[in-house]
């Protein structure tokens, strides 16, 4: 998404204050042009200038509808490659060019003909290929010499995540960039009016879970008068999942993955064993007890009785029949736009609930690395890119360059260190904005938030005055729906994502091994059918140990396997 | 041609009038709308509320295109690529529909190389091959891996085409010639082509609308967006989505995003050319056509 | 008759035709190998390891090509369809109008769309079923709540062979016109004098006279059973609508070139090409055993 690319450009305050905290020594100015490509493990300048001239051919990634650069810079010379030539003496060319829909057919040419740029950045399938294919050098040592300490303070702080999906055979092959993306955060949505009515707090573990949505279902929330209402939606029938999973991490609408993760349980997600071998997370007991938990409340009609056969889990949020709901923080695109169109009281709120034992809220996460630096086998000088990552890396948290002379999608091999943050950069913004703080101008330079002035400008024409309370009664949707529909999502759905301290769970892998592309349908069918059968009482709980033992024996070992070698490739 | 003008026969005849304009209005106003969707404001184009005039007339988006040099690179690009790719095609069509067109008996070798002709036409390895087929030959990047590439997906039609015209005309032209003592190059170039205008002006519009459509090659074998043709700019801008878009909001966002006067404007301007060339070779193609594919 | 020099001078005549194919579809014929290999770019094509019909059985297995098939056969027949039967009725109105000046225009502009590329019509349809595009707010006055059209799986197959209707049906009127005029007038005039009406000499003497057209044309398009139409698909598709809307050769391009299954695509496209060979062979035969009519 071209948006994301650019929107992913700068880090949110508190990992910036983190980070320059953790960069404890200042790197000297020294020269290291001599100690190139000797086989020793000392660590060098990360910042180091060539005292030789260098060049470096990349493969990279240009955005054509990007008109930000000042006339007479390009992408081969601007801010960005100025300042490289300036600090590392490296002279950055083009090998290719790309917009982000062409840049995949770009790369697999480049690796079918056997014929790559020195470096650039790719996905996590085109480094397996590379890797097969014996094109990319080992940049173990670079790593270990050149990474700057506060990149590989990211890097290791993913649990290991990042490192293993660049390393096969025990050696690195690329610099994983590292991001989280909102949109595979899975938050509670519940109905505040009713939860003041009958006067109930937002709940905090499972056992208030319970009666909060007992007290939806039975104390008539909507006072009609006929109980008609939902405790908590689930999935819908076709495409309904009731858990996100590793191949589909992100936008699970009407899934119960916030209660699978308060019962520590982490189905459809490749987790650790506890010794590094990985194991699949519907298979564990934690699941199985998740499950019996799911199987109690809806046993007891607290969640959607027609879950599953539903044709539209929205229609009874939007109908005002719904008291709660699992999803991301987009839900104004979602259900909310009809919901309060109907009930213009109907006060969706949003929270990062319910807690597991530990009182944390610990989500599954999408995968933290999607982008990979790699560098051609026979290029002179590695470490020439992780030089140039560490300076672009120094040089954001300085803010050293001007985004408004040219995005950040113009750092040449750039990949993030960071989340990906738009929805919580404007969910803060508008918070200053409307605080006073901030004017709408402070915020002209970042213009790579594309929406983020017209968000500025929109939203004293829907939120009214107290700026600190979300409650619909302080929002005017009807003065422009299209700005409501942002506004609200990116600042309710976008409060718990920045207000909550949150422990996230990485998936292992999250792409397919070989053997999944012609087993996983048929195995995750099983899966899923047999979870709903537990879930909606038609089978006995005792039915997961069956499942597990027959996943296993229709080829999930095999799988696993598989991998555990693909991790440890 | 006499018909009875009863009071029905009218009746019909004014809805089939009716029926004609309407569906010739559906044929142009997506095209109307697009010109004046380019000389809306933006705000309008986004709020959905442009019809059929411009909303909030102005020039911006087209003073927007004056200044983008990579627009008009890539226009010049184009204009190059359609010369040469029809110059050529008119060249080579014409020199092999002559022998082509021979009977077997007159030319033996005729049935086995219109084989291999039908052969090129429908087998191919793929993109993969082909690149590294203009990569070897150092092409990637030239103007002549779009020609040539192209080029020679599109003749093999052409040629049948003009084959089948060929074989249209009367037989005593041959023997005329045959009489007289005209040699192959002599009958080609004197007896044939001037006959053979509406054919070749036919396969030449063909080669034309073509190359000046065609989009795919520029993205395979340019590696840089400066030596993209007008069409490969155009789709990458305009149409093309990323394989990463996985929900129907994303989607929705990702459309609210784009500069629908822009877009308009260019979308317009790469329309021109064709809508230009196309009424002059308009009344040769009808006939190229029917004479060189329906023979009763 | 055959004259013997004739026939180097018929050679040379062809020789930068089929050089021209040789270098750019007959060599990169080579990479079809790949698709019986284990290809690693780093061996290169003649280093892999071979695989036998690995991809062939795999590509039997798996539910996503059966699926593209599935999905390539059902537009590229409801195409076909459409493509024989519109443009007939159109040609049927068109040549019962007698305003000689409005029927040129009618048949220029409906012709127009045929000329324009899919990059450009991609840009304008995307834009017109958008979410506040103007087929939207057309709904929105009779009452509909707004669609995401392109976003939409179960309605992207009808919203191809639409557009792939809208943009072809005038040009595919031009053989049957030209069918059209090739009837006798005195046989109208002849039944006009019975007093048959329209509707009868419609079915007397027009039907019967385009029948042999109709035929042909419907053995010709037996060939494009595996085309659904790359162009259309490749720039109106996005990844919600790949379960109904991906046919094979987005597939492949896809396959091959984005997700790196470069010996997988390669089989599947041999496959293909192989079936077309086939259909178009048959079609040859067809039109020729039916009505004497020989392709090329």
């Amino acid at each position: 998404m071209k948006h994301t690319f650019k929107a992913a450009w700068i880090f949110s305050i508190s990992a910036v204050l983190v980070l320059s905290a953790c960069s404890g020594s200042e790197p000297t100015a020294e020269s290291t042009a001599k100690e190139t490509q000797t086989q020793n493990t000392e660590p060098a300048d990360p910042y180091g200038r060539y005292e030789e001239p260098m060049t470096i051919n990349i493969g990279m990634q240009v955005d054509p509808t990007d008109k930000d650069l000042p006339s007479g810079d390009t992408p081969l010379d601007n801010q960005y490659t100025r300042q490289i030539e300036e600090a590392l003496n490296i002279k950055v060319e083009h090998a290719f060019t790309a917009s982000a829909a062409n840049m995949r057919q770009k790369i697999s040419l480049a690796i079918a003909s056997n014929d790559l740029p020195d470096a650039l950045v790719v996905n996590a399938v085109e480094l397996r290929q590379m890797v097969a294919a014996g094109q990319l050098a080992d940049l173990t040592q670079v790593y270990e010499r050149y990474a700057s300490p506060e990149i590989k303070d990211i890097i290791e702080k993913t649990d290991g995540a990042a490192l293993k999906s660049v390393t096969f055979d025990g050696k690195m092959y690329a610099i994983p960039g590292v991001q989280a993306d909102a949109d595979g955060i899975h938050i509670m949505w519940i109905r505040q009016d009713w939860l003041d009515k009958l006067g109930l707090e937002p709940p905090r573990t499972m056992e208030e879970l319970e009666n909060v949505a007992r007290a939806f279902v039975e104390q008539d929330p909507d006072g009609n008068g006929i109980s008609d209402t939902i405790g908590i939606s689930g999935p819908q029938s076709g495409d309904g999942k009731m858990y996100a999973n590793f191949l589909e991490s992100k936008n699970n609408l009407f899934g119960f993955d916030a209660i699978f993760s308060a019962y520590g349980a982490y189905p459809g997600y490749w987790l650790d064993d506890g010794n590094g071998n990985p194991v699949y997370g519907s298979t564990l007991p934690e699941t199985k007890e998740a499950l019996s938990g799911l199987r109690d409340l809806y046993a007891k009609g607290l969640i959607d009785p027609e879950m599953a056969v539903r044709e539209a889990s929205d229609e009874p949020i939007i109908n005002g029949k719904s008291g709660m709901f699992f999803a991301p923080w987009w839900m104004g695109y979602g259900p909310l736009t009809n919901a309060v169109k109907n009930n213009p009281k109907a006060n969706w709120q949003a929270y990062a609930l319910p807690l597991d034992a530990d009182e944390a809220f610990r989500p599954h996460t999408a995968t933290p690395s999607t982008e990979f630096v790699v560098v051609r086998k026979d290029y002179e000088h590695p470490e020439i890119p992780m030089k140039m990552l560490n300076n672009l890396f120094k040089n954001e948290m300085e803010n050293t360059f001007d985004p408004s002379k040219g995005g950040p999608g113009f750092y040449p091999l750039r990949v993030v260190f960071a989340p990906s943050d738009e929805i919580e950069f404007t969910n803060k913004a508008i918070k200053e904005v409307l605080a006073g703080t901030k004017t709408k101008e402070d915020y002209a330079g970042d213009r790579s938030y594309k929406l983020l002035s017209s968000d500025l400008e929109n939203i004293t024409k829907i939120k009214q005055e107290p700026y600190d309370d979300w409650s619909i009664d302080t929002w005017t949707p009807d003065a422009d729906w299209g700005a409501w529909t942002r506004a609200y999502s990116i600042m309710v759905g976008g409060n718990p994502l920045v207000e909550t301290e949150m422990d996230r769970v990485n998936s292992m892998i999250y792409e397919q091994t070989p053997l999944m592309e012609s087993r996983w349908v048929n195995l995750k069918k099983m899966e899923d059918e047999m979870f709903l059968k537990i879930v909606m009482g038609v089978a006995p709980i005792e039915s997961f140990d069956q499942f597990v033992e027959d996943w296993k024996r229709q080829g999930g070992e095999q799988i696993t396997r598989e991998v555990a070698e693909a991790l440890q490739q | 041609m006499i018909r009875d003008r009863t009071w029905g026969s009218r009746l019909t005849d004014t809805v089939i009038l009716v029926i004609l304009i309407v569906i010739t209005l559906t044929c142009i106003l997506p095209i109307w709308y697009t010109f004046s969707l380019s000389l809306s404001s933006n705000s309008a184009a986004a709020a959905g509320q442009v019809w059929l005039w411009p909303v909030g007339f102005n020039f911006n988006a087209y003073m927007q295109i004056l200044k983008d040099t990579q627009f008009f690179g890539s226009f010049w690009i184009s204009i190059q690529r359609v010369m040469l790719g029809a110059a050529l095609n008119f060249i080579v069509v014409l020199l092999m529909a002559y022998p082509l067109s021979r009977s077997s008996q007159q030319f033996k070798a005729r049935g086995v190389l219109m084989w291999i002709l039908i052969f090129c036409m429908l087998f191919n390895g793929g993109l993969i091959p082909l690149y590294l087929t203009v990569k070897g030959l150092g092409l990637l990047n030239s103007i002549w891996a779009l020609v040539l590439v192209g080029g020679a997906q599109t003749l093999v039609f052409n040629v049948i085409l003009t084959v089948n015209f060929f074989r249209n005309l009367p037989k005593e032209l041959d023997e005329a010639a045959l009489v007289d003592g005209a040699g192959p190059w002599y009958s080609l170039f004197n007896i044939y082509l001037p006959l053979a205008v509406p054919v070749l002006a036919t396969v030449t519009l063909f080669s034309i609308v073509y190359h000046w459509n065609e989009f795919l090659y520029g993205l395979i074998f340019m590696t840089r967006e400066q030596y993209y043709p007008l069409q490969t700019y155009i789709q990458q801008l305009v149409v093309s989505v990323d394989p990463a878009t996985m929900s129907e909001d994303q989607y929705r966002r990702l459309s609210e995003l784009s500069n629908r006067t822009l877009d308009a404007a260019k979308i317009f301007i790469a329309m021109l050319p064709i809508m230009v060339v196309y009424p002059f070779l308009q009344r040769y193609f009808i006939h190229g056509i029917t004479l060189g594919s329906v023979k009763e | 008759m055959r004259i013997k020099g004739f026939d180097k001078h018929y050679y040379l005549m062809l020789l930068p035709g089929y050089l021209w194919l040789i270098v750019f579809s007959i060599v990169p014929m080579f990479g079809i190998v790949i698709a019986f290999q284990y290809f690693n770019p780093g061996k290169g094509v003649f280093h892999s390891d071979w695989a036998g019909l690995e991809h062939f059985r795999y590509m039997f297995v798996l539910k996503d090509t059966r699926q593209v098939f599935f999905n390539t056969l059902l537009i590229a027949v409801l195409k076909i369809i459409a493509h024989l039967i519109i443009p007939l009725i159109f040609a049927l109105m068109l040549n019962e109008l007698r305003q000689i000046v409005l029927k040129r225009w009618i048949q220029t502009i409906v012709y127009l769309p045929h000329f324009l590329s899919w990059v450009i019509l991609g840009g304008i349809m995307l834009d017109l079923f958008s979410y506040n595009g103007p087929v939207n707010q057309l709904g929105a006055l009779l009452g509909f709540s707004p669609t995401l059209f392109f976003a939409k799986a179960e309605l992207f197959p009808w919203l191809v062979v639409g557009s792939d209707v809208w943009k072809e049906f005038g040009f595919n009127t031009i053989i049957y016109l030209a069918a059209l005029t090739g009837i006798n007038p005195a046989l109208y005039e002849a039944s006009g004098m019975d007093g048959a009406s329209r509707w009868r000499s419609l079915w007397h003497i027009t039907l019967p006279g385009i029948r042999t057209t109709a035929v042909l044309l419907t053995v010709l398009s037996l060939g494009n059973v595996l085309n659904a139409g790359f162009d259309q698909i490749f720039n109106l598709y996005n990844p919600l609508v790949y379960s109904t809307g991906d046919i094979i050769d987005t597939w492949v391009y896809r396959t091959g070139l984005l997700n790196l299954q470069y010996e997988l695509a390669t089989a599947v496209g041999v496959l293909k090409s192989l079936i077309g060979f086939i259909l178009i062979s048959i079609s040859y035969y067809l039109a020729y055993r039916l009505i004497n009519y020989r392709i090329f």
